[in-house]
């Protein structure tokens, strides 16, 4: 069985393979047959791993313990096990999305989403604010709290020469690329200096971004032919 | 009423969510937590979105007999297949694992390695130094691809070698062994970082901006159109 | 001549590739790999964890991107069995629950490790945001139960656990923007330590949290891979796959110079 599900997985990642010559019909097959198989994972994950454990059981456990309770057979846990119960209204809620289906009834799959997307706005506005404005501007003038001499601070902790020049050259970054997306002033003289300068260094980043993404493309490619090399043309051995 | 409910509510759970994060007092850790609560039970059923709206383009196609409509069948019996032998026993049931592990993995591994030869195509069509800023992104990348890969240090330390002095210990020069991958991690520590922290400090000052517009009714789009 | 070759059928470049891949797959060659400081510091904070000590593992990548994460989480997990410190599997991807408990019991079984009192894979809830912040206050309010459907209860290494406080680190092996949502919520609101295992295509992205002290630690791609495992005197997937993108890369930045040289080689013969 494992030597039939390599030679499975060999032909159809040399389907997908063969839209580097063309599309073709093979090609066309393995990219509808992957979607209908994830789509089918992603349905049993839902239901398995979102539905069932985080309202089904919590529910019927206390739909239980509420039975048990009505005939009067009280314990601590019956009594932990009816909070359940509440779920019943965000559950309710969640099966709006189904309003989907009935085209006369979709706004209702607003309410799940406000609930969704006021919830997300509302935690992000705090955290967002603590984690990328205040630590990463700290961050940015940080490193000049360790510049000696003029700064009390252990010679053993402090910048050298050439760590002072890249913290300069951070704010400097750091200013010249705000610049660089801030609209609201016209970009002349001075400002459009700036803006040049956070040009430069966006081009820096994005190089940067694109010499690891080569990296991470040839990655993938050599994982698959690692597989085809050594899985499968490995498995002739067993089959002759 | 259509759009006042989610309105309202979208503005109730975020400003639960505000406050009850600076608020350490019990009852509000306890709104925090039944919030959260909420909001865990409520996104399983979001997969729904996603799946009926596959399955009404994949059914139009074959009840207007699209181009290539037979392929929507192959996409329905995989998903028939998964359905059946997953929603009963769950991910664990074996002809699950397998169809998994030897159709869903391979497949979807081998769709993104496509990029590899793309990547290539574009390296020699499109990426050219016609500007000074191309240009700057055309250099960093090739200092950082060379030095991403051991070959590229291994370069570098032959080079330096054949510099005056390189064969005493004591000179400055072996001091710039794996020259390579140290210069990709100046630019990835400092011109790189400075770059992404301006571009992380613009974006979260718009979620910041937009989440407030969001709680307060202002940005409405994500109600749709519609009465 | 030159228009012939700059308009070259893009397949010979194809052809290319695959034979930059496919010789050193089967002629392996090992060059020496120099370990970076962010894979050390993570690597050194690992080693410096007391035995008993128990990481959380966040498998945010789908079988899309599996190359570059599977041979991070062997390296890492393979160093924290060999220590004693235990590891609590999870995702955040739909897509990957069934990948990741294949390789957290692949790996286990190479290092003799036991379910439920060495690792534990808990399995994948939905809605990122709502997880992380759900298992700050309370892991069993999101994971009552494992992925094989046992009461954490029941399972002996969560016995003493309740939320991130009693977890030394979070790994976010990540190829998406999980990462940044993990800083965001649980490093920030609950003040767990985090360090990431990324694919090369996010690397540029984490270099303003490593710098600001937010990542603690960073394994980038197939190199962080071959790094942490050059750390543990271990020869993995990593290793072997880094070698042989050397020639790939060396094929590509051909590819950019030949390109360039046709390139401005028109342009004046057109001026």
């Amino acid at each position: 069985m494992e030597v039939f599900g390599i030679w499975v997985a060999a032909f159809l990642t040399l389907c997908i393979y063969s839209f580097l010559y063309r599309d073709n019909p093979f090609y066309r097959f393995a990219e509808h047959l992957f979607v209908g198989i994830s789509v089918g994972y992603l349905i049993v994950i839902g239901i398995h791993e979102g539905v069932i454990p985080l309202a089904w059981e919590p529910l019927s456990k206390a739909m239980n313990a509420l039975w048990t309770e009505i005939i009067g057979e009280t314990t601590p846990e019956t009594r932990k096990a009816l909070r359940g119960l509440f779920r019943i209204l965000p559950i309710a809620i969640g099966l709006l999305f189904f309003a989907r289906l009935s085209p006369s009834h979709t706004w209702l799959i607003r309410i799940p989403i406000a609930i969704l997307i006021g919830f997300g706005a509302g935690v992000a506005i705090p955290n967002v604010l603590q984690a990328n404005i205040f630590a990463q501007t700290r961050g940015t003038i940080e490193p000049f709290a360790a510049i000696g001499p003029f700064v009390d601070v252990p010679p053993e902790a402090r910048l050298s020469t050439f760590d002072i020049f890249g913290a300069i050259l951070m704010v400097i970054g750091v200013i010249c690329t705000l610049t660089y997306f801030f609209f609201s002033v016209e970009h002349r003289g001075p400002i459009n200096w700036l803006s040049k300068v956070g040009i430069a260094f966006l081009m820096i980043g994005f190089g940067a971004a694109f010499g690891n993404t080569v990296m991470g493309r040839l990655a993938l490619m050599i994982h698959r032919v690692g597989f085809l090399i050594n899985d499968w043309i490995g498995s002739f051995g067993a089959l002759f | 009423m259509k759009r006042q409910v989610p309105l309202a509510l979208c503005f109730l759970f975020g400003i639960a969510m505000i406050f009850t994060q600076f608020s350490p007092h019990s009852y509000s850790q306890d709104v925090y937590k039944e919030v959260i609560n909420w909001g865990l039970i409520i996104s399983p059923f979001a997969l729904v979105l996603a799946v009926v709206t596959l399955i009404q383009t994949h059914a139009t196609r074959i009840r207007l007999r699209t181009e290539h409509w037979q392929y929507s069948l192959i996409v329905f019996a995989g998903m028939i297949v998964m359905v059946l032998f997953g929603v009963p026993d769950g991910p664990q049931n074996p002809i699950v694992v397998w169809l998994y592990d030897n159709v869903q993995v391979p497949m979807d591994a081998t769709m993104f390695s496509l990029l590899a030869f793309f990547i290539a195509s574009a390296a020699f069509r499109a990426f050219r130094a016609r500007a000074f800023e191309a240009t700057l992104l055309l250099i960093t990348a090739m200092f950082v691809m060379i030095g991403n890969v051991p070959i590229g240090d291994l370069v570098w330390n032959k080079l330096i070698f054949w510099i005056p002095g390189a064969d005493n210990p004591e000179s400055w020069v072996n001091s710039t062994a794996d020259g390579a991958s140290w210069f990709r991690q100046w630019i990835l520590d400092i011109p790189n970082t400075a770059a992404r922290r301006g571009i992380i400090l613009g974006v979260s000052l718009g979620v910041i901006s937009q989440s407030i517009r969001i709680i307060l009714g202002i940005e409405r789009s994500y109600l749709g159109g519609g009465d | 001549m030159l228009e012939k070759f700059m308009n070259m059928d893009r397949r010979i470049i194809f052809i290319l590739v695959a034979l930059v891949v496919i010789i050193p797959t089967l002629i392996p060659i090992r060059l020496p790999i120099t370990v970076s400081e962010p894979t050390q510091k993570l690597y050194d904070f690992i080693e410096e964890l007391p035995s008993g000590s128990t990481i959380m593992m966040a498998f945010d990548y789908g079988p899309s991107s599996l190359a570059e994460p599977e041979p991070m989480a062997k390296a890492v997990m393979q160093h924290c069995f060999s220590k004693g410190v235990k590891v609590i599997g999870m995702t955040l991807y739909p897509n990957t629950p069934t990948l990741a408990d294949k390789l957290m019991r692949k790996i286990a079984a190479e290092n003799n490790a036991v379910y439920g009192e060495d690792y534990v894979f808990l399995g994948y809830r939905p809605g990122a945001l709502q997880v992380i912040l759900g298992m700050g206050t309370d892991i069993s309010s999101v994971f009552e139960t494992d992925y094989q459907k046992t009461p954490i209860t029941e399972i002996s290494m969560m016995e003493n656990i309740t939320n991130y406080d009693q977890i030394d680190l979070l790994l976010d092996l990540a190829s998406g923007s999980s990462t940044e949502t993990w800083i965001i919520y649980a490093n920030t609101r609950y003040g767990l330590k985090i360090a990431a295992g990324v694919t090369a295509v996010i690397i540029a992205q984490m270099y303003p949290y490593l710098q600001s002290g937010q990542l603690i630690g960073l394994m980038p791609g197939y190199l962080g891979a071959a790094q942490y495992e050059k750390l543990l005197n271990a020869h993995g997937d990593g290793t072997v796959g880094l070698n042989t993108a050397s020639f790939a890369h060396l094929l590509i930045i051909v590819l950019v110079i030949l390109g360039n040289v046709a390139f401005f080689i028109h342009r004046r013969r057109e001026a």
